[in-house]
C-alpha cells in the first residue's frame, strides 16, 4: 500500500480544483464563486494540503485543456479535481491532459456537477450546496488515490485457429502473411470441412508458407491472455506441442440435428429415407437418387424444419439448401415429383428469392403445412386450415437444423467462455460484438457461433481476422487494464471466494503459499472479487473501499448552507 | 503513381454503426480515418430505435459509447453534413473530393444550449422524426444528437433563402456561434482505401394505396412507430393515434410490405414486428395485437426465441396466403384489415392501429454515391461486392469496400460483422501495398 | 446422520478392557504400527495437568500418552488441522481423533479452502459435551471425574458445568467422519467402531478387528440421546430468539462485551488473517463520530462494538457448528455461542444448507444461483426503529 493511500498525505500536497462553467449549463444554475469560497473555507479539513480553486469557461475545449496543462505545471499540482460534466463525456479528455504533464492520470478525479447538480436541481442554492458536497467528496477521494502506471506488454501477433472448415480456412488465409503466422488445429485428417479437402480453400491453406496445419490434433489446455496465449495441442501422432499465439479463433463448426430426435420424425433402415446432406453429396458426386430396391423414386418429399420445435430456433440456411436440392432433383429426373413440405419458408436476401424462383420454375411442388409427421415414407400433414391428410412418398428427405459441435462444451470450459441457451459459444454482445467473446483475444468464426449460411460464416471469419489485424499489430504493444485487483499476500488465506466469482479466470490459487493470486494482465477490474473477499486482503485499485467510502462520507457530511438567503429548508443529505 | 508511397489513410462514407465500428478499428497513430456523414449527426439508423432486438437494449445507450469514441478519437476526422463529390485514383492512392456543406453554426463555439432554435420563426415537419413532429429552420434532428450542434436548413431559413432579413438566431446566441456567411467547402483527402457504409432506407408504403398509409391516420410505417415509442421522440414514447391522440386498444402489424415489389425478403422486418408487439404490450397493457403475415423469417439462434417470447401477449398470428392482396380501410373509428387466408377466402380483423413492417431498400442517395464513386449496383440497387459468393467485401472498384445495409438488408449484427471484415481487408490491403510500393517490410516481426 | 454407520457400511468391535480411553489409544497405536497410517494427531495432556495440546506424532510411545477423550476443548481441533494442511501438498496419511464438532468445523474449513482433506482420516466419538475450561483449570481432577460420569451416561446432563451449547447439540455422534467410536453402544466389554467412508473401512479392516454383528444398541441409545438434545436445543433457541429481539435485544445481549475479539480468535471458522473489522474499511474518520453524535445524541467508541458481532454472524454463521469455543473463552461471560448458533441455524434453513458435511456441496455464499432464496425475509423479526446513541 502506497503512502498516498492513507489519510495524511506526506510532503506538499497541492490539489487543483477546476470548476467548469460549461456555458450556462453549470454556471447558469450554480454559483461557482460561492462554491469556490466554500471549498477554500473547508481547506483545513485536508490536513496540510493546499487547495487551488478556479473557474473556467469550457475546460473540454482546446484552450481549456491548455489552461489545465498550464495550471498543473505552474502550480506544481499533485492532485487534480475537475468539477464538470459526466465522466462519460470527458473523463478520458482530462486524463489525457494529465498524461501530457508530470501528473499521474490516476491522481485526478472528475466530479459531475452538471448532470447530477445543475441539470436536476432547480433551486440554485440547493444545486450549489450539492455541488459543494460532491466536490468535497471528490477531493477526499482523490487524496486517497494512488498513482498507477501503465505497463505495455509485448504481443505475439501469431494466431491459433481451431477448426479447419470453411470459416477456419478463411480466417487463416485472411491472417497469414500480414507479418504473422497461423497455426491451424484440425481434429480430422485434413482441413476442408464442408468445402471438402480438395477445395480451392484447402489447397490454398496447404500451400501457404505462413500457415502450419496440425492434423488429427486437439487443443487440450489454454493459459494466458490477449497477446500472450500458450496452448497445448495433443496430436494423435507425436508428442503434445505448446503453441504460442496472441489470439485464438474458434472455428469448430457445428453438427446436424439427428432427424429421429424430432418426435414428429421416425424411420428405420428399412425405409427409403435419406437426410439432406447425404443426398446433396450423392448428387454432387454425379449420382442419382435410387430407392433401396434399386428403382428410381417417382415421388420425393423434402420435409423442412426437422428438429426446429425441439431446438427452439430456425437454423436459417436449410430452406435454401432444401429448395436448391429440390430444383436439382427435378433437373436430374424431370419426371419425378418433387415436393417441399414446409410451414414458413426462411429465405432472406436476394439470393433466397432466387432459389425459390428457380425451384418454382423447375416444377418443385410446395405443400404448406402447419405440421408434418413422418413415419417411414408416410407423411401425415396438417394443412394451414387444419385439414389433415396422409400421403406416401417413395423417397423422403428430412431437412434438419444445425446444432452445436460436440466439442463446444469442452472448449468453452477450457477458454472460460459461457455457452448461450442454445449451447453455442456465447458471443460478447449479440449486436455490436458478435464475433468476440468474454475472454479477450478469443474470437468466434462460422457456425461455432450459431447456425448461418456459408457466406455469413465467411464474413464472421473476416470479422475475426479484422479484429486481430487491427488490434494485434506486430511490433506494437498492448496496455492492459491498470485499475485491476490486487491481493495482499500477508492477509490472504486462499479461501477462494474471489476465484469463484471471477468470470475472466484472472485469479488462480497458489497452493504453496496458500493464497490466491491475480493475473493483472487478464483482470478487467470489474471488482466482483473485491465484493466477495470476507477480509481485507483484496482490493481493486482506484476503487478501494477507503476511496469510495470516504468520498461518500465526505459528501454526505452535514454542513451549513452555502447561500445565506433563501435559507435552506432541510439539512443536506 | 508509381514510386509514390501508398497512402495509409482510409475514407469511410457513412457514420452509422458499420461506418463507426470500421473507423474505430482502423484509426490509429499510423492511419487516419476520414469519416464522411451526409446527415448533420452521426449514429445512423440504430439511434432511431428506442430498443433493438433481440436484446431489447436501449439503442442509444448501446451506440453512445461508440459515438463518443468516434468523436473523441484524435485520429478520426469526422465530417458531418458532408457528401462525397468525386473519387479518383486507385488503391493506395485515391483522391476524394468532399463537399463539407455549410452548417452555418460553428462546431467549436456552439455548446448546444438550444436558444437559437427556440428563437427561430420557421416551423416545418421534422423528417428525422418521420414528420411526426416539427423542427425549425435551425435545428438538431433529435434530443441527444451528436454532435450536439444545430444546422441551418438553407432552403427554409428566411434569411438564407432571401425572404427576409431575419437574424433571430444570431442574436439569441451568447457564443456568437451562428455564422450566416458560412459556405460549402470542398475538401480533398488522399486515402489508400474507401469503405462505403452509407446505409439503406425502409421502403415508403405510399405507392400501396390499398394499405391506406397517408390517408388513414391510424396507419403507421415501421419507422414512424419506432419514433412513436422512442422516449426522445415526438410523443416521448406514448403510442397514440395521429390527430385524435387516442391510445389504441388493438393493433395489427402487417408483415412483408413491399416484399413482392422489392423481390426479396429483407430478413429483419419480422423481428421488428415482434419487437413492436413488445413495445405495444409494454406501453398499453391489455392491447390486442395481431400479425398479418405469410412466411415468418426469424433465422439464427436468438431470433425464434425472441418471437416466441412475446407469444403470450399477442391475440393472433393471422396467416395470409397472399400478402400483396392485404388491404386496410377505414371503418367508422377503426380500421379494417382484409387479407386472403389459407383457403383463399377473405378474412378480416378490426383494429384501432395498423403498423406496416416495410422492406429495406437502397437509400435514395445510393445511386448518386455509386455513380460518384464508380461502383456497380446490383439488380436491387444495393452496392454489390465483386465476389458473389466469398467473404470479400470489396466492390467492383478495387480498393473500395462496402459494409452494412448499403450492401443489402441485414440486422445490426450483420452490419457489424461486415464492417469488421471490411476493416480487416482494408488493413490487409494497405499493408500489402506498402510492402509492394516501398519494398520495406510491412508489419515485420520484431527481431527476437 | 446420527446413528447410521454411513457410507463405509462396516462396523467392528473394539474390546474395552479397562476403559474406552485405553482401547482407543490401542487402536490408534496399532494403526500407526501397522503402517496403515503414517502419523497421528490427538490430544495429549500438558505437564501442568490442567489442559491438553494437539500433538502430531509418528511415535507410538508419544501417542500412548494421549488422552483420546479429553474433558475440555482448549483448542478447536479444526484449527490444528488448518495449520497442518493449509499450505502445500503432502502425501502423508494422518489419522486425527477429535470431537464431532471439530470434524464438522474441519469439513466447513475444507469448503473454504483452509483444510486439505487428502490423506486425512478423521475419527470421532460419541461426545457427551465439553466442560468449561475455567472449571477444569480450577479443579482438573474433579472435572475429570465429572466427565467420566458424562461419558458413561453419554449425556451432558450427568455432569454439570458443561458448555451451554452442548446440551442442545444434536450432532454429537457420527457425522461424516471416516471412523467413529460408538461409545454409547458399549456392551459386553466391547464398543462398536464404525467406518464412515471407504477409507475408514479400509483402515479398520486392516487392523484385525472382529466385525460387529450389528449396532442396534448404539443406534437406540444415540437416538434417545438425540431426542433429549433436540428438546434442549429448541428451548435454547427460543430463549435466544426472544433475547435477541430487535436492536435493543442485540445490544443487551452483547452489552458486557469488552471488544477483545477472543470469540473470533478461538473460532475455528474465522480464518481471515486480516479481519474485515480490523481493516480500514469500517473505521470512520473522527468527523463521522461528531456527525453521529449530532444526529443521534451521542456516538459510541471504540467503533463497531456491536457491528463486529453482527458482521461476524454474517460472515461465518452459515458455517457455525456450535462448538461453543466462543462462549467458553469470553472473559465477560457472554454466551456468544447461543446467539451465533441460533442465527446460524435459521440462516442455514433459509439456504437449505447443512454445515459440517463432507458432501461436496459448496458454501452458499460462494454459489451463484439464478433464483436466489427469498426465505431470509421471513426470519427477520419486527425490529423497533431504535434511535439509540450506541451503535
Amino acid at each position: 500500500m502506497s503512502a498516498s493511500a492513507g489519510v495524511r498525505p506526506a510532503g506538499t500536497v497541492r490539489i487543483g480544483v477546476y470548476l467548469c462553467e460549461c456555458g450556462p449549463n453549470i454556471a447558469g444554475r450554480i454559483d461557482l464563486d460561492a462554491v469556490r469560497d466554500a471549498l477554500l473555507a473547508e481547506g483545513g479539513r485536508y490536513r496540510g494540503a493546499e487547495l487551488v480553486v478556479k473557474r473556467y469557461g469550457f475546460l473540454c475545449s482546446g484552450p481549456g485543456k491548455q489552461f489545465l496543462t498550464d495550471e498543473i505545471r505552474d502550480n506544481g499540482l499533485t492532485h487534480l479535481v475537475v468539477g464538470a460534466c459526466s465522466p462519460r463525456d470527458h473523463d478520458s479528455t482530462f486524463m489525457g491532459v494529465c498524461a501530457g504533464t508530470d501528473l499521474n492520470p490516476y491522481l485526478y478525479r472528475i466530479v459531475n456537477i452538471r448532470e447530477h447538480c445543475a441539470w436536476v436541481i432547480d433551486d440554485p442554492s440547493g444545486a450549489t450546496g450539492q455541488a459543494v458536497s460532491y466536490l468535497l467528496g471528490g477531493i477526499s477521494r482523490v487524496l486517497r488515490q494512488s498513482p498507477l502506471h501503465e505497463r505495455p506488454l509485448e504481443v505475439n501477433p501469431d494466431v491459433l485457429v481451431i477448426g479447419g472448415g470453411a470459416a477456419g480456412m478463411e480466417t487463416s488465409l485472411a491472417l497469414a502473411g500480414n507479418g504473422r503466422r497461423v497455426v491451424l488445429v484440425e481434429r480430422g485428417p485434413a482441413p476442408g470441412g464442408c468445402m471438402g479437402s480438395s477445395s480451392a480453400a484447402a489447397e490454398a491453406v496447404r500451400r501457404h508458407p505462413d500457415i502450419r496445419i496440425l492434423r488429427e490434433s486437439e487443443v487440450s489446455k489454454v493459459i494466458g491472455f490477449l497477446g500472450n496465449f500458450e496452448v497445448e495441442v495433443t496430436r494423435r501422432d507425436g508428442p503434445a506441442e505448446t503453441v504460442a499465439a496472441g489470439a485464438i479463433v474458434l472455428a469448430i463448426g457445428s453438427r446436424t440435428f439427428e432427424p429421429t430426435d424430432d418426435p414428429d420424425v421416425s424411420y428405420g433402415p428399412d425405409d427409403d429415407v435419406v437426410p439432406l446432406e447425404a443426398m446433396e453429396r450423392l448428387l454432387a458426386g454425379g449420382g442419382e437418387p435410387l430407392l433401396r430396391d434399386g428403382s428410381p423414386p417417382r415421388s420425393v418429399a423434402l420435409v423442412h424444419c426437422v428438429g426446429r420445435g425441439e431446438l427452439g430456433y430456425c437454423s436459417g440456411s436449410c430452406c435454401a439448401r432444401a429448395l436448391a436440392l429440390a430444383a436439382r432433383l427435378r433437373a436430374v429426373r424431370p419426371d419425378m415429383e418433387v415436393v417441399s413440405v414446409h410451414r414458413d419458408l426462411c429465405l432472406p436476401g436476394r439470393g433466397g428469392t432466387g432459389i425459390l424462383d428457380r425451384a418454382d420454375a423447375s416444377g418443385v411442388g410446395r405443400i404448406r403445412a402447419l405440421r408434418a409427421v413422418q413415419s417411414g415414407n408416410e407423411l401425415a400433414v396438417e394443412a394451414m386450415d387444419g385439414t389433415p391428410s396422409k400421403r406416401r412418398f417413395d423417397l423422403v428427405i428430412p431437412v434438419p437444423g444445425t446444432v452445436p459441435a460436440d466439442d463446444t462444451g469442452r472448449l468453452a470450459a477450457m477458454l472460460r467462455i459461457p455457452l448461450d441457451e442454445q449451447g453455442f459459444f456465447r458471443e460478447m454482445h449479440r449486436m455490436v460484438d458478435p464475433s468476440g467473446t468474454a475472454t479477450d483475444g478469443v474470437f468466434l468464426a462460422g457456425t461455432a457461433h450459431g447456425p448461418k449460411d456459408l457466406r455469413t460464416a465467411l464474413r464472421f471469419a473476416g470479422s475475426c481476422a479484422g479484429q486481430i489485424l487491427t488490434r494485434l499489430v506486430p511490433g506494437e504493444r498492448l496496455v492492459p487494464e491498470v485499475k485491476v485487483s490486487e491481493i495482499l499476500e500477508a492477509y490472504c488465506t486462499g479461501c477462494g471466494n474471489c476465484r469463484e466469482v471471477c468470470v475472466y479466470g484472472a485469479i488462480h490459487a497458489d497452493p504453496d503459499r496458500g493464497i490466491s493470486v491475480v493475473n493483472e494482465a487478464v483482470c478487467r477490474g470489474c471488482g466482483n472479487c473485491y465484493g466477495s473477499c470476507p477480509s481485507g486482503a483484496l482490493r481493486t485499485r482506484h476503487f478501494t473501499n477507503e476511496q469510495l467510502l470516504r468520498e461518500v462520507d465526505e459528501a454526505l457530511r452535514r454542513r451549513v448552507p452555502v447561500l445565506p438567503e433563501p435559507p435552506v429548508a432541510e439539512v443536506h443529505p | 503513381m508509381d514510386g509514390r508511397p501508398a497512402v495509409r489513410d482510409v475514407l469511410v462514407i457513412g457514420a452509422g454503426i458499420a461506418g463507426m465500428k470500421a473507423a474505430l478499428m482502423l484509426a490509429g497513430p499510423a492511419r487516419r480515418v476520414v469519416l464522411v456523414e451526409r446527415l448533420p449527426i452521426i449514429g445512423g439508423k440504430t439511434i432511431k430505435n428506442e430498443e433493438s432486438f433481440p436484446n431489447m437494449e436501449c439503442s442509444t445507450c448501446m451506440v453512445a459509447p461508440i459515438q463518443q469514441a468516434v468523436l473523441q478519437n484524435p485520429h478520426i476526422e469526422t465530417l458531418t453534413h458532408s457528401v462525397l463529390e468525386g473519387l479518383d485514383g486507385a488503391p493506395g492512392d485515391f483522391t476524394a473530393r468532399i463537399r463539407a456543406k455549410a452548417r452555418y453554426v460553428s462546431l467549436e463555439a456552439c455548446i448546444g444550449c438550444g436558444m437559437c432554435w427556440e428563437a427561430c420563426p420557421v416551423t416545418l415537419p421534422n423528417e428525422w422524426e418521420e414528420s411526426l413532429s416539427e423542427r425549425k429552420a435551425i435545428y438538431v434532428p433529435c434530443a441527444g444528437s451528436l454532435p450536439n450542434v444545430p444546422v441551418i436548413d438553407a432552403e427554409r431559413c428566411l434569411r438564407l433563402n432571401g425572404t427576409e432579413e431575419c437574424s433571430l438566431c444570431v442574436e439569441s446566441c451568447a457564443f456568437e456561434a451562428v455564422d450566416l456567411a458560412d459556405g460549402d467547402r470542398i475538401l480533398e483527402r488522399r486515402v489508400g482505401a474507401v469503405l462505403v457504409a452509407s446505409g439503406a432506407e425502409t421502403m415508403s408504403p405510399a405507392p400501396f394505396v390499398r394499405l391506406g398509409w397517408g390517408t388513414l391516420p391510424g396507419v403507421f410505417t415501421s419507422m414512424e412507430f419506432e419514433r412513436l415509442f422512442a422516449s426522445n421522440g415526438p410523443t416521448q414514447g406514448a403510442i397514440t393515434l395521429r390527430g385524435s391522440g387516442t391510445v389504441p386498444g388493438s393493433a395489427a402489424i402487417v408483415h412483408c410490405v413491399g416484399r413482392a415489389e422489392a423481390g426479396y425478403c429483407s430478413g429483419v422486418c419480422c423481428m421488428a414486428a415482434f419487437k413492436y408487439e413488445r413495445f405495444l404490450h409494454h406501453r398499453i397493457p391489455g392491447v390486442r395485437i395481431f400479425h398479418v403475415h405469410s412466411d415468418l423469417c426469424v433465422p439464427g439462434k436468438a431470433y425464434q426465441g425472441f418471437a416466441d417470447g412475446s407469444a403470450g401477449d399477442r391475440s393472433g398470428l393471422l396467416y395470409s396466403s397472399s400478402m400483396p392482396d392485404v388491404e386496410v380501410s377505414g371503418s367508422g373509428d377503426s380500421l379494417l384489415v382484409r387479407y386472403p387466408d389459407a383457403s383463399g377466402a377473405v378474412a378480416e380483423v378490426r383494429v384501432d392501429m395498423v403498423v406496416l413492417a416495410t422492406a429495406i431498400v437502397p437509400d435514395p442517395s445510393s445511386a448518386a454515391l455509386a455513380g460518384t464513386a464508380g461502383l456497380g449496383l446490383d439488380a436491387s440497387g444495393f452496392v454489390g461486392t465483386a465476389d458473389p459468393s466469398g467473404g470479400s467485401m470489396e466492390t467492383s472498384r478495387p480498393g473500395v469496400f462496402v459494409a452494412g445495409t448499403a450492401q443489402g438488408p441485414m440486422d445490426i449484427q450483420g452490419a457489424v460483422i461486415q464492417a469488421q471484415a471490411a476493416a480487416g481487408q482494408i488493413a490487409s490491403l494497405l499493408d500489402r501495398l506498402r510492402v509492394d510500393r516501398s519494398g520495406a517490410g510491412s508489419g515485420k516481426r520484431p527481431a527476437s | 446422520m446420527t446413528g447410521d454407520p454411513g457410507s463405509g457400511g462396516a462396523a467392528f468391535l473394539l474390546p474395552v478392557g479397562e476403559g474406552p480411553d485405553g482401547a482407543i489409544l490401542g487402536l490408534l497405536a496399532g494403526a500407526l504400527e501397522s503402517g496403515a497410517v503414517d502419523a497421528l494427531l490427538l490430544p495429549v495432556p500438558l505437564p501442568a495437568g490442567d489442559s491438553f495440546a494437539w500433538i502430531l506424532t509418528r511415535d507410538p510411545a508419544v501417542a500412548a500418552g494421549g488422552r483420546p477423550l479429553p474433558p475440555v476443548m482448549p483448542v478447536q481441533g479444526a484449527r490444528a488441522l488448518r495449520d497442518l494442511t493449509r499450505k502445500g501438498e503432502s502425501d502423508v496419511r494422518i489419522l486425527a481423533l477429535m470431537r464431532p464438532c471439530e470434524i464438522r468445523a474441519a469439513r466447513e474449513l475444507a469448503k473454504l479452502g483452509q483444510v486439505r482433506t487428502d490423506g486425512l482420516l478423521l475419527a470421532s466419538w460419541d461426545c457427551p459435551g465439553a466442560l468449561c475450561s475455567k472449571d477444569h483449570v480450577a479443579d482438573p481432577d474433579g472435572a475429570g471425574r465429572r466427565f467420566a460420569g458424562m461419558i458413561a451416561a453419554g449425556s451432558p446432563d450427568a455432569g454439570g458445568g458443561v458448555r451451554s451449547s452442548c446440551p442442545g447439540c444434536v450432532d454429537f455422534s457420527m457425522t461424516d467422519a471416516d471412523v467413529h467410536f460408538g461409545l454409547l453402544g458399549e456392551q459386553d466389554g466391547a464398543l462398536p467402531v464404525m467406518a464412515g467412508s471407504p477409507a475408514g473401512r479400509t483402515l479398520l479392516g486392516s487392523l484385525g478387528l472382529t466385525p460387529a454383528a450389528g449396532t442396534a444398541r448404539w443406534k437406540l441409545r444415540a437416538e434417545m440421546e438425540r431426542e433429549r438434545r433436540e428438546t434442549s436445543r429448541r428451548a435454547a433457541d427460543e430463549a435466544a430468539g426472544s433475547k435477541l429481539r430487535g436492536a435493543e435485544g442485540l445490544l443487551s445481549f452483547f452489552s458486557a462485551c469488552i471488544g477483545c475479539r477472543i470469540c473470533r480468535a478461538v473460532c475455528p471458522i474465522c480464518h481471515c488473517r486480516l479481519c474485515h473489522f480490523d481493516s480500514e474499511t469500517p473505521r470512520p474518520d473522527p468527523d463521522a463520530f461528531f456527525d453521529g453524535a449530532e444526529l443521534r445524541g451521542g456516538a459510541s467508541l471504540p467503533a463497531n462494538r456491536l457491528l463486529f458481532h453482527v458482521g461476524r454472524m454474517t460472515h461465518m454463521s452459515l458455517s457455525c457448528v456450535s462448538c461453543g469455543q466462543c462462549s467458553d473463552a469470553c472473559p465477560a461471560g457472554i454466551p456468544v455461542a447461543d446467539a451465533f448458533g441460533f442465527v446460524g441455524r435459521a440462516a442455514r434453513e433459509a439456504f437449505g444448507y447443512e454445515a459440517g458435511r463432507g458432501d461436496g456441496i459448496p458454501h452458499p455464499l460462494r454459489t451463484w444461483r439464478r433464483i436466489e432464496p427469498d426465505g431470509i425475509g421471513g426470519l427477520v423479526r419486527d425490529a423497533e426503529p431504535g434511535a439509540c446513541a450506541h451503535e
